[in-house]
């Protein structure tokens, strides 16, 4: 599926020379660090410089919100190969955690947050060893059963509210959620960034690209998946906790949100599934996208996501991080020949190694 | 008398979800695709049957030869969806990742969801079918005369599909390229062309069945979900690639659904089942009666 249009490449290659596009790629990951801390520092200025609660603010914070659900995706699904449909499972329960804590035991909300996420991992231990034994299409489904019974259960239970779902008025202000979305966002981009460089993340990509073998190399990898499955649990949990309160309202629908599942997994697709930078890039551009269908075209959002979709899983399945690495490296095929290209260790963050 | 009660109403509706079923194990077997967009298939025939018979009767309402007539025109209708949907997005994705194939059906999915509540709004509908008597009663048992009619359209469908794979040349080219694709192509079969026939036919079966659901059940833009998991459950219960086994698994299911349904309440069939299906997973990965399918 990798194989770029040799003719088109030309005229490309005098408007974005490869080489440009390689050394950029080559800064963002020798910065990355630095990078990570400016990219935070200028979101987190847009609230001091002027940024008042509404419209914009909101739109801003889902988008941290779906980065934060991508990347966590992300970790199971581009990171370890395991595609799973249920991870908004893991955001039901850290939602309806909150809800439940802060309305009817009248916990205060960090204790409250603190709590869901803590029970969102508890949770993904759990269904983990269950389902982390499937592969491939059983586990796909597996994941989207874990799904459909938790939404049905939350629609049963008292506690939830039933069908009808849990008003909450006693909320923080919106100024909060967007510091609270960012932070987490940025710790989570902090922490898979530091973890892709470590034996844990190495270990993780072997899962994906052959688990046998990993598993033939000596290392548990149930341990491995398990551990992934736990942090996207806790992080998914973690803007669940949050977006109870700072959507007032929550129901099964909203909770454990199928569609919001495909969404994300196109985000992570779209930006790049596999790195760091590409399913933040991912949530931000397709969500900027539905959130202007949403206002020109109701009632057409499914349609354009299904399509959406089709035509990044059919076009570009590398999403836009793994495009540009791969036309990066495509120079140092020419410039050094055959080996050059592949043994580079200068490719972008994790892509690289696919 | 009650369980019995159940478990005849779960075999009546049970050939149905089998009937669904045996479509996607198809395309799962030989295609070596899961159909996220089945259930959609399952909802557009229903649907098609539905204008059909409005448009020759003016409401949804008819005799039942009548609609038993419709049933054709849902097959050939969405044999010819399955055949273009295979031949214009999915043919570009097989054999590669598993989650690529899946994102692809899905938002084929979620697309045609969106576009048939468009077209035809979220209401449910349902095809009144007029009897003399509605039922019949057999020792305390009480059969709606309308769901043996469905069941024995569902079992026809199975069978007929049972025969088309076993006995013609394109059911035995259907069986060759889920064997070896580069054995079947070097003998002169068209790989491409019978891997649409393949989604052709299974989504034929589904939208047969899906008529016979807008009888006794009904249809709306978004039930399709419902029986693409149903028929998940069912075909790994039954082993992939195995027709009796999706036949029995059906049934099973469906005596199980309404079991579940009638003791304690209908809200927790969806639950009991995927519960099943993971502990199934679990202890017999490869299903009763198939060999199964190695990822």
């Amino acid at each position: 599926m990798s194989t770029t249009d040799e003719e088109s490449g030309g005229v490309l290659r005098s408007i974005l020379p490869p080489e440009q596009v390689d050394r950029f790629l080559g800064t963002c990951d020798d910065y990355g660090w630095p990078l990570l801390g400016l990219g935070a520092l200028i979101a987190a200025s847009f609230p001091v410089l002027g940024l008042e609660g509404g419209y914009y603010m909101t739109v801003l914070t889902e988008m941290f919100l779906f980065a934060i659900l991508a990347l966590s995706w992300d970790i199971v699904g581009g990171q370890t190969g395991y595609p799973s449909f249920g991870n908004m499972a893991f955001f039901g329960i850290g939602a309806y955690a909150t809800a439940i804590l802060t309305k009817d035991f009248a916990l205060a909300f960090p204790v409250a947050f603190l709590l869901a996420g803590l029970l969102a991992v508890t949770f993904a231990a759990i269904i983990g060893i269950v389902v982390l034994r499937l592969r491939g299409h059983y586990f796909a489904i597996a994941t989207l059963g874990v799904l459909l019974v938790a939404q049905q259960v939350s629609r049963i239970l008292d506690i939830t509210g039933g069908a009808s779902g849990k008003i909450l008025l006693e909320t923080p202000s919106a100024e909060t959620f967007y510091y609270l979305f960012l932070g987490v966002l940025v710790v989570e981009m902090g922490l898979v960034y530091y973890l892709s460089g470590t034996r844990f993340g190495f270990v993780l990509n072997a899962i994906r690209d052959d688990e046998e073998k990993a598993t033939a190399m000596g290392f548990n990898t149930t341990y491995y998946k398990t551990a992934a499955w736990m942090l996207a649990g806790l992080f998914t949990g973690f803007a669940g906790a949050a977006y109870s309160l700072f959507n007032t309202f929550i129901d099964p629908q909203t909770a454990y949100n199928g569609a919001w599942n495909v969404e994300l997994i196109a985000m992570a697709l779209l930006g790049g599934s596999g790195t760091v930078a590409g399913p933040v890039i991912g949530a931000f551009g397709l969500h900027t996208i539905i959130e202007l269908v949403e206002t020109f075209a109701v009632g057409w959002q499914l349609v354009l996501l299904g399509g959406a979709v089709i035509i990044t899983v059919i076009g570009f399945p590398k999403g836009v991080v793994g495009t540009l690495s791969e036309y990066a490296s495509q120079m140092d095929y020419y410039k050094h020949g055959g080996m050059a290209a592949t043994d580079t260790d200068d490719g972008s963050e994790v892509s690289a190694d696919e | 008398m009650a369980a019995t009660q159940f478990v005849v109403n779960g075999l009546l509706v049970g050939a149905l979800f089998a009937g669904v079923a045996v479509g996607f194990a198809l395309i799962w077997g030989v295609v070596d695709i899961i159909n996220l967009a089945h259930g959609e298939m399952v909802m557009l025939g229903g649907y098609t049957s539905y204008w059909v018979l409005t448009l020759v009767t003016g409401n949804a309402e008819g005799s039942p030869l009548l609609f038993l007539a419709t049933i054709p025109v849902a097959i050939a209708v969405l044999f010819g969806i399955g055949y273009a949907l295979q031949r214009t997005l999915v043919s570009r994705v097989i054999g590669t990742d598993i989650f690529l194939t899946l994102l692809v059906t899905f938002g084929a999915s979620i697309a045609i969801q969106q576009l048939a509540i468009q077209a035809w709004s979220a209401n449910p509908r349902s095809i009144q079918v007029s009897f003399a008597d509605p039922s019949m009663n057999l020792a305390g048992i009480v059969v709606p005369k309308m769901k043996l009619v469905a069941f024995a359209g569902a079992l026809v469908l199975t069978a007929l599909m049972y025969v088309f794979l076993q006995k013609t040349r394109t059911g035995r080219a259907i069986r060759a390229v889920s064997q070896n694709p580069e054995a079947a192509a070097l003998v002169g079969i068209d790989v491409e062309h019978t891997r649409a026939v393949t989604f052709g036919v299974s989504s034929a079966i589904a939208g047969g069945i899906g008529a016979f659901i807008a009888v006794i059940l009904n249809i709306q833009p978004q039930m399709g979900l419902i029986y693409t998991l149903k028929s998940f459950i069912i075909v790994v219960f039954g082993g992939v690639g195995s027709i009796p086994g999706a036949l029995i698994g059906g049934l099973l299911l469906g005596s199980v659904e309404e079991l579940v349904a009638g003791f304690a309440s209908s809200q927790w069939t969806l639950a009991v089942s995927f519960s099943l299906l993971i502990v199934l997973l679990i202890l017999k990965p490869k299903g009763l009666f198939g060999q199964g399918a190695e990822q």
